[in-house]
């Protein structure tokens, strides 16, 4: 056989096995790995190049590949299983700020310099120095900021704000096709949806993306961005309603001589308040 | 406006929010969100009763306007 021929087949081999090896080590982010499962995978690459242009024999290379897609896989395992294994291998995480004050000593030891530490403080939007409680080096060498408690954004539950609990926006049509699996999965169908671009007077074929939120109304985008769509207001309508209704509920109570029905109108105007300090982080958040 | 039809109106727009309560609470996929608009729905539905005696009480009373 000729020699390109050979080179041909044996690359087509290798890059199956490779990826399978590759995907056989898990899919975890490579910029976000420690310093040595990289080195696995970089030996890996280099293994597989040589051997595909047959710089080494095709047995001793496979073994080699072997192994080194084997053992961080089982270090892995050996990682989950043991705390100690973890920290030996993965390396623990560094503690560069505490009590908002620099630990130069874990600078040192983690060869980071001021500019270093500083830049990434920035990175994480942490220009002043004042604002930072503490800062962590993860085992990836990542840096982590937690920020003071008066420096953090502010969140509804900081502000004593009730909101509505979500779930999350499931997407049923993407570039015009609609995607059965997740709209079966919210007890909808393809009937519903037709209905629903109907009453907004778009085609399926012009619609891009369409979009399901937690309350069961549609968000849809067009390919024709000409098209200005009405968003969905129908909460902020029936919100609106009920406060119509307290309104006039108050007025008849007003204006009734039946003393009776004085009574009736002012229980239920309380009530129809009630109601809508309940709905109102429902429908207006 | 007679008192009937404006309260009978009111109840008009009491019963559309009614009814639109009610496809919330079938759609929404928050089981605790679900139960809020289940428990606004049961709310609503004793101010209506309220209501429709109140507006059968004043056409009654006012025989003449029956109907508007």
């Amino acid at each position: 056989m000729e020699e390109w021929i050979q080179v041909l087949i044996r690359t087509i081999i290798l890059f199956i096995i490779t990826f399978i090896l590759v995907r056989l080590m898990g899919k975890r982010n490579i910029a976000r790995l420690s310093p040595f499962p990289v080195v696995s995978y970089i030996v890996i690459a280099v293994l597989t190049a040589l051997i595909s242009i047959n710089l080494i024999n095709i047995a001793f290379g496979l073994v080699a590949l072997g192994v080194w897609a084997i053992l961080p896989i089982a270090m892995e395992y050996l990682e989950i299983k043991s705390k100690w294994f973890h920290d030996l291998v993965s390396g623990k995480e560094t503690v560069l700020i505490k009590h908002g004050k620099i630990m130069e000593e874990s600078l040192l030891q983690t060869r980071l310099t001021g500019e270093d530490l500083l830049r990434e403080l920035r990175a994480k939007n942490a220009f002043s120095m004042a604002d930072v409680e503490f800062a962590v080096m993860e085992s990836t060498g990542e840096i982590n900021v937690f920020m003071k408690s008066d420096k953090k954004p502010v969140t509804a539950h900081d502000l004593g704000i009730k909101t509505a609990p979500l779930a999350e926006p499931q997407t049923v049509v993407l570039d015009g096709n609609i995607l059965n699996e997740p709209l079966a999965s919210l007890g909808l169908n393809k009937e519903w949806l037709g209905i629903e671009l109907e009453k907004m007077g778009v085609s399926l074929d012009n619609v891009f993306l369409a979009q399901v939120d937690s309350f069961g109304d549609l968000y849809v985008d067009l390919f024709d961005d000409a098209i200005i769509l009405p968003q969905p207001q129908v909460k902020e309508l029936l919100y609106a309603n009920f406060e119509k209704i307290h309104a006039d509920l108050t007025t008849y109570s007003m204006e009734t001589q039946n003393e009776q029905a004085k009574e009736m109108y002012s229980r239920n105007a309380e009530k129809v308040k009630q109601l809508l300090e309940k709905l109102k982080p429902y429908l207006l958040r | 406006m007679t008192v009937a039809s404006q309260v009978k109106q009111t109840l008009a727009t009491l019963k559309g929010s009614q009814a639109t309560l009610r496809i919330y609470s079938e759609q929404i996929r928050n089981n605790e969100s679900a139960a809020v608009f289940h428990d606004a729905l049961d709310k609503t539905r004793d101010i209506v009763n309220d209501l429709e005696k109140r507006a059968q009480a004043l056409e009654l009373q006012e025989p003449q306007y029956r109907g508007n």
